[in-house]
């Protein structure tokens, strides 16, 4: 069996699953969605974006759900994608495991807020 | 003239990579460089790209580890026309560093110049066309100051792109990943689609006409080429009707004018494909321009070559990627090309000898590449009692069929009344879909998987001037039973199931037939 590659989760591959907890997206959709939940601090750039989009497709964490216009972005058909059962599952392990680490950076008194 | 830029840069990455989403990277690019429009935000896109780059290169290649480059097996080394053949090996570190570099280097001093230029005022007394009539592709727009850059960044990248200089002795003509412009590489990977050059150019012709790039064409030069085009597809393409057909259409084009607006070579020849594409759907037969002149054919492989090769053969297993006894006595084996016989035939006796005592036998072609249809024939030699008529390989050239039958059994050998189970996927390639499809057609097999590829048919490089070259497929598979092949939509598979779960699937299938069961 080939190790499994998103062990630990890339944090690219953790917002593109974010990305399509609302909703299935095509490539640029996902970039975008990144950006804004990221306030523009993440810019996925194609190499990136598909290398995490194949290796997340390869773990049955996302699919493919067939391609379509999108009618905002032209005629051109988009292949779009969609969150699995699995990918939502991890994502929140992935979640819990971060909330875990913030609890902990507060309690050492790093984090200061009351965030999480 | 960017989006051209960002097409050859994709073309570092891993094959695989490529034809899985390259299409998709260069339509971000698109989306990107409408959405983002100005100096800064384009020079970000830029930066985000050469950063990308950077990143996600030498990943996608410690990923997928071997990239698939591409060579014909050389027509007539064995005397028989040879299947294309795709074969594994990465490319050297030291080439695929200096590639970047040089790439990337270009790069940044295109990006500037094509912002510089395109936003500086002069550079409007320098365009064919004003750039008012053009908004959405300031950065297509070429200008003086811009070409000489980017015609460097360009041949930096071809130069030195990784793929180009292996196993070009056993190219005879056609590379596929290697030598396709990438314009085009998309109408390789997958026949039907559209190139997004020619999508470019049909939305917006004008744009397309702007790009001062290639040589200018006047409309005698363009006839010419398209004479030349007509003579070749009538007489070598090995569907003589479509053939007929793609030339007239060809004709019928240049006469009502659709083609004056292709002044340069570049685009005429994107033109020119788009024009036979939509009459053939074959995405291989196509028109190449080559700027530097039609290479001169290679004279076949060298010693060294050869030695490689077989080196390389004898590393990999001769693509014997695995063999071995899978519960419930499955035999299971994973072939990643055809190789040449004359040098594979002990391994390939060894692995079905190690299997011959299975209730079963899986062939695992998901990622099987192609290549020798000897060794197509010698593998399916096993599942026969007899020698079997497998194939035939008809040439248009000399209106000549060539008979591929199974060899004699080997002695022993049981597996000749044994189920068997071939697995296909989506990139199962020539040699291997003539596997596939032969014993589909002979139901000897199951085929598990997906539909393959659907390459069947061969393309040979053909003149038409200095520079300009028409591949034009001149032999295909004709199958003794179907009277047909795999061209176009595959073969298609009898248990339609996706490639990740083919393996499982035969599985479950032997296992419902096994006598243990």
């Amino acid at each position: 069996m080939p190790k499994r590659k998103l062990d630990p989760l890339p944090i690219a591959a953790f917002h593109i699953l974010l990305s399509l907890a609302d909703e299935d997206r095509h490539g640029y959709g996902i970039m975008r969605q990144v950006a804004d939940q990221t306030g523009g601090a993440m810019r996925l750039g194609p190499g990136t974006l598909y290398s995490s989009i194949q290796s997340l497709v390869e773990e049955k964490l996302i699919e493919e759900v067939g391609s379509r216009e999108d009618a905002k972005l032209g005629e051109e058909r988009r292949r779009y994608y969609r969150l699995t059962g699995a990918g939502r599952k991890l994502a929140g392990s992935e979640a819990d495991r971060l909330a875990g680490l913030l609890r902990l950076a507060r309690a050492k008194n790093i984090l200061r807020g009351d965030y999480v | 003239m960017s989006e051209k830029i960002y097409g050859l840069l994709l073309r570092l990455y891993p094959a695989r990579f490529r034809q899985a989403h390259g299409e998709e990277a260069l339509q971000l690019y698109r989306d990107r460089s409408r959405d983002e429009r100005g100096l800064v935000p384009r020079l970000r896109l830029w930066l985000d790209l050469v950063a990308d780059l950077a990143v996600s290169l030498p990943r996608e290649y410690r990923r997928t580890g071997p990239t698939l480059v591409s060579a014909s097996a050389q027509p007539g080394l064995n005397g028989l026309p040879g299947f294309r053949l795709l074969e594994e090996q990465p490319p050297r570190t030291g080439a695929l560093l200096s590639a970047v570099f040089l790439a990337l280097a270009g790069l940044a001093a295109a990006s500037v110049l094509i912002n510089y230029g395109g936003s500086h005022p002069n550079s409007h007394l320098w365009q064919a066309k004003p750039r008012a009539q053009q908004p959405d592709r300031s950065a297509a727009t070429g200008s003086p100051s811009s070409s000489p850059a980017e015609r460097s960044s360009v041949s930096a990248q071809t130069a030195s792109a990784p793929p180009a200089n292996s196993m070009s002795g056993l190219d005879s003509q056609d590379g596929v990943s290697a030598s396709v412009p990438p314009s085009q590489s998309k109408a390789t990977g997958q026949q039907r689609a559209q190139t997004p050059a020619a999508k470019a150019a049909q939305a917006n012709p004008q744009a397309a006409t702007v790009a001062v790039e290639g040589t200018p064409m006047d409309a005698a030069q363009r006839h010419k080429v398209i004479n030349g085009a007509v003579a070749n597809l009538r007489q070598y393409y090995d569907y003589p009707e479509i053939g007929q057909r793609v030339a007239n259409a060809l004709l019928a084009y240049e006469g009502r004018g659709d083609d004056n607006d292709a002044t340069d070579a570049d685009t005429f020849a994107v033109l020119l494909n788009q024009q036979m594409l939509d009459v053939s759907h074959d995405g291989q037969l196509r028109i190449r321009y080559h700027v530097g002149g039609i290479p001169s054919p290679p004279a076949g492989p060298s010693i060294e070559e050869l030695a490689r090769y077989r080196a390389e053969l004898e590393e990999n297993n001769c693509f014997f990627s695995k063999v071995q006894m899978l519960p419930h006595n499955i035999g299971y084996l994973k072939l990643d090309s055809f190789a040449d016989p004359a040098i594979c035939g002990a391994t390939a006796a060894k692995a079905m000898a190690s299997l011959n005592h299975a209730d079963a036998i899986i062939f695992d072609l998901r990622d099987n590449t192609g290549g020798y249809p000897k060794m197509v024939a010698l593998m399916a030699g096993y599942l026969f009692e007899k020698p079997t008529h497998l194939n035939d390989m008809y040439d248009r050239n000399d209106n000549s069929t060539t008979e591929s039958w199974t060899p004699a059994p080997v002695k022993g050998n049981r597996l000749a009344d044994k189920p068997a189970y071939v697995l296909t996927s989506s990139t199962t390639f020539s040699g291997a879909e003539e596997f596939s499809y032969d014993l589909k057609m002979l139901k000897r097999a199951t085929i598990v998987g997906e539909p393959t590829s659907g390459r069947g048919h061969i393309p040979i490089g053909r003149r038409i001037d200095d520079h300009f070259e028409i591949l034009v497929p001149d032999r295909r598979p004709v199958n003794p039973i179907s009277k047909t092949n795999w061209d176009g939509p595959g073969v298609q598979p009898d248990v339609r199931v996706k490639a990740a779960e083919a393996l499982e699937t035969a599985l479950k299938l032997a296992r419902a037939k096994s006598p243990q069961h």
